[in-house]
């Protein structure tokens, strides 16, 4: 399409045209019908975790060929690796192995909720991403009784339907945040914090914050929107549990997850969260996604996730809470792999986004901001144009990511029989069956 | 009637003149970038190769296919124009590729995008391609870099890349000082503030007070190379360092034969030639002897009391003994350099050679009297904030600024005197300074929003806080230790 052509809602045909040549070519790289793109991957999504990822979400099975445990980036989960037992004290690899966790792990009135993977989906907000993406997210998590969250743009419409797996995601900026969202959720997050960009707060530049962004949100179209940072209503940690404090008035039974990045101190913020009342402590490590985030601040603001989640681990430990709240880690968990090591650091679950969208074809190029067209993401992922946002249909997006968190659950459960653990939770917190390796995993 | 005293009466009228004129010539530090197109652009980051046979068998199929809707026989599988042109894909635009590989991936028959060698061999080991591809767009536009996806790079790294600067998480003072809705101030002090101040017993202050001056930003312009200065190139740093309001290290000798004096050019000039200090006139207010004699230092600062004497030296092997000599002289201005790469004192990285010299000066009690300047291995927009953290006031810049006028590097370049520079062939003066404008305003801002997310509101006070860097090793050390296999961090 030329560059000043206005897009229009494309026609069936042309949909049609589209998503089957990107569904095919998607296939033929990933069988090795073709090589491997010269221009793929990077030291963390390396080519052969792409494309791994893309195997899974076709065919719900690992693949052969291609190392879909660890990337190249020298260190953190890429220098770990598993002490798995000998062959004959391997358990059967079975759904038996339990993957469940639960989050509500306080001694309250609110409900339990056991998404049967340690797995829900991170924040991505409607302008940052389509109602597709999103939408696409939310049945997912209902088919596998898990959650994901809105992000900070607000709840559209459509997701009512899915609302008892919909995380409403309350941030700095309160975008789109209303009393109705609030009383729909189950679970009712505090962005703090992101992991790309931790002090900046959120930015959808002005590109993508179209007319019905901006009608959601409550702003102005075509203006960028710079979340504060931090909450302006926030200075201490009290102040934090007056938020949750008005919050609890709106939905009683909703569990509060807190969401925060990494800085020196993240272990004191962690228990200060439980005290203002948290049943869910997030950490965004440093390498985590976003739509939008200055470059500066990627990786060198805050730590990475590896680091973060043994410090806070022990010392919830340490202050004698850990069993009473649920840990959770994002911001660069790539694999199922990734997933399993988090949990061996301490963590009991794992939030994932970029791996979700890259399970929908995202090659991480880095233009989900805008890019030099202004119009978002390419493949129709991080993007609200109206004919780019339909190159990736919801149906399509749903069965990718049931098959992905397929063999993700697979894997997970490989690795969990092989040190003979019949359920995930008896993998939190034992470093002791890490081995820290000197070159990168294969 | 308005104020306290008889003679300080206002009336309201002439107090809201007053206040008018005082706020009328409140002027908030800025930086006027202007997008500022190249004159020698970088190499395409993608080569774009599609098969003519393969594309013409493609669309010769979809006429079939799709006929009378040519909308559809001629949709592109690309938004950023690469396809764009008159005959489309049979004649592409590599230069508008991003790398989505949307493309290779519809038609992996006949299209292929690889990295271009051309732009990936640019630089060397330090100053790579990544951060040059960097500082082109930086100097180009003058905006901080945003972009989507998360971090692509290694887990930690060597230098620079091994520390983590911190930020505070919900108790914070300042806020978003990029976007205007408050102050950061980005001024540093360059000269010396008395320890403390003494008084005679009827209460009259004795000692001296501050011999300082301010600029806006923690950052001056640094000489390059000898075989890269010109007069040309002095003006363009002059006018540059005179719109951003901070300092031009020029060579003395082309100060004066070009006329380049001004508040804002510092010359440096040689131990031998050091009888010229006091020609520098026109508001000249530092100097810069390149080398360390304390009989020299002693001589001029005596002779020219009005002006601010610094000292410039390597990190060389015994640069401590120097350091002390230097604070026992009363020297207020020292400027350390280290090669291109950050590397000096015998290997040593300059991160912790200059937390040496920082805590060397801590344990003498002259912290604010003497001003640290650090020439040598920054080069790109993180490595200023995480310079301060170590202890410098100020870093210098030169190899970034002959990078954001486009120019190509060559010869040893991690030698301060090693390497050659290709500017463009032709350049006004007023295009290389709003590069290098550009370049300022992009990294003072990239410099707030650290400071910003660590909740501080002035760069002042982010030297030698070092509780505000996190290092990968010490937090691997922390994190791994107990796991089979680890033998430290940073492996």
């Amino acid at each position: 399409m030329a560059k000043n052509k206005l897009p229009v809602f494309p026609s069936e045909t042309m949909i049609h045209k589209i998503t089957n040549l990107l569904h095919d070519g998607m296939e033929a790289r990933t069988t090795g019908k073709f090589e491997i793109p010269p221009a793929l991957g990077d030291a963390r999504w390396t080519d052969e975790l792409i494309l791994s990822t893309w195997h899974m979400a076709a065919t719900g099975t690992l693949p052969e060929n291609l190392n879909y445990k660890t990337g190249k980036s020298n260190g953190g989960f890429d220098r770990l690796d598993f002490k798995t037992l000998d062959e004959e004290q391997w358990l059967k690899h079975s759904e038996d192995i339990s993957t469940s966790i639960e989050l509500n792990r306080r001694d309250d009135h609110r409900k339990k909720l056991s998404p049967a993977i340690p797995i829900y989906g991170g924040g991505m907000s409607y302008g940052s991403v389509s109602v597709n993406v999103m939408m696409a997210r939310a049945i997912h998590a209902k088919n596998w009784n898990t959650y994901m969250s809105t992000g900070e743009g607000g709840y559209p419409e459509e997701l009512y339907e899915c609302r008892e797996n919909v995380i409403t995601q309350v941030a700095t900026g309160l975008f789109g945040v209303e009393e109705k969202s609030i009383q729909a959720s189950p679970i009712i997050e505090f962005k703090y914090a992101q992991g790309a960009k931790p002090g900046l707060g959120g930015h959808l530049l002005a590109s993508k914050a179209g007319e019905e962004v901006a009608k959601m949100r409550g702003s102005v179209p075509f203006v960028s929107l710079f979340s504060p940072f931090p909450f302006h209503s926030t200075y201490s940690v009290e102040d934090h549990s007056k938020h949750i404090d008005w919050v609890q008035t709106i939905n009683p039974d909703a569990l509060i997850s807190v969401k925060v990045s990494t800085p020196h101190d993240v272990d004191m913020v962690a228990v200060g969260s439980y005290y203002a009342g948290a049943h869910i402590i997030h950490l965004d490590g440093g390498f985590g996604g976003t739509g939008a985030a200055p470059e500066i601040a990627k990786k060198n603001i805050a730590m990475p996730i590896e680091l973060a989640v043994p410090k806070v681990h022990k010392f919830l430990i340490k202050e004698g809470i850990r069993d009473n709240v649920t840990l959770i880690a994002s911001g660069g968990i790539r694999t199922a792999d990734d997933i399993a090591k988090a949990i061996a650091l301490g963590a009991n679950g794992v939030v994932l986004g970029t791996s979700d969208l890259v399970a929908m074809g995202c090659t991480r190029c880095s233009n989900c901001e805008g890019g030099p067209s202004g119009r978002g993401c390419p493949w129709g992922l991080t993007t609200t144009d109206i004919e780019l946002q339909e190159w990736m249909q919801q149906d399509w997006g749903v069965k990718r990511l049931d098959n992905y968190y397929t063999a993700l659950q697979w894997r997970l459960r490989d690795i969990l029989r092989k040190l003979g653990l019949s359920d995930v939770n008896e993998l939190v917190g034992r470093t002791d069956v890490l081995v820290y390796t000197r070159s990168d995993g294969k | 009637m308005i104020g306290m005293g008889e003679k300080s009466r206002l009336t309201i009228a002439e107090f809201a003149k007053e206040s008018r004129i005082r706020a009328d010539s409140y002027h908030r530090y800025h930086i006027d970038t202007i997008e500022t197109k190249d004159r020698q652009s970088l190499p395409n980051r993608f080569l774009v190769s599609v098969g003519k046979l393969g594309l013409a068998k493609l669309l010769i199929g979809e006429v079939f296919e799709y006929w009378g809707k040519w909308d559809v026989v001629f949709a592109r599988p690309c938004t950023y124009g690469v396809f764009s042109g008159p005959v489309g894909g049979f004649s592409p635009r590599p230069e508008k590729c991003v790398g989505c590989l949307r493309c290779t991936i519809e038609h992996p028959e006949f299209v292929t995008i690889a990295p271009n060698p051309a732009l990936s061999s640019l630089g060397d080991s330090y100053l790579n391609s990544n951060i040059i591809s960097t500082i082109d767009e930086e100097a180009k536009k003058g905006i901080v870099p945003v972009r989507g996806q998360g971090y692509r790079g290694r887990f930690g790294g060597p230098g620079w890349d091994g520390m983590f600067t911190d930020m505070s998480e919900i108790v914070r003072p300042s806020r978003d000082g990029i976007h205007g809705r408050e102050l950061i101030s980005t001024i540093v002090d360059i000269g010396s503030k008395p320890m403390r101040l003494q008084f005679d017993v009827d209460g009259g202050l004795v000692s001296a007070g501050p011999k300082m001056m301010s600029i806006q930003v923690p950052f001056v312009f640094d000489t390059p190379a000898e075989s890269v200065m010109t007069p040309r190139l002095a003006k363009i740093w002059k006018t540059a360092a005179e719109q951003v309001d901070t300092l031009a290290l020029i060579p003395g000798e082309m100060v004066t034969s070009n006329n380049l004096a001004s508040p804002s050019v510092v010359p440096v000039i040689s131990l031998d030639s050091f009888e010229t200090t006091g020609s520098f006139k026109n508001g000249t207010r530092m100097v810069q002897l390149d080398g360390w004699d304390p009989s020299v230092y002693s001589s001029i600062s005596s002779s020219n009391p009005d002006l601010m004497i610094s000292i410039r030296m390597s990190f060389d092997a015994g640069w401590q003994q120097q350091l002390n000599e230097m604070i026992d002289a009363g020297v207020s201005v020292i400027h350390f350099v280290a090669n291109n790469h950050g590397v000096a004192d015998g290997g040593r990285f300059i991160m912790e050679i200059i937390i040496e010299a920082h805590e060397m000066l801590l344990k003498a009690g002259v912290r604010d009297k003497v001003t640290l300047l650090h020439t040598g291995g920054v080069v790109a927009s993180d490595h200023l904030p995480k310079a301060i953290i170590c202890g410098v006031d100020a870093v210098g810049l030169d190899l970034p600024l002959l990078v954001a006028m486009q120019a190509r590097l060559s010869g040893d370049t991690s030698n301060r005197e090693g390497y050659m520079a290709k500017f463009p062939r032709r350049f006004k003066d007023s295009w290389a300074c709003q590069r290098i404008v550009n370049l300022t305003g992009s990294w003072r801002d990239q410099m707030l929003e650290i400071l910003g997310a660590m909740g501080i509101r002035e760069v002042r006070r982010l030297r030698g806080e070092m509780g505000r860097a996190m290092w990968c090793t010490h937090l691997e050390e922390e994190a791994f230790s107990e796991i089979e296999g680890f033998i430290g961090g940073g492996i």
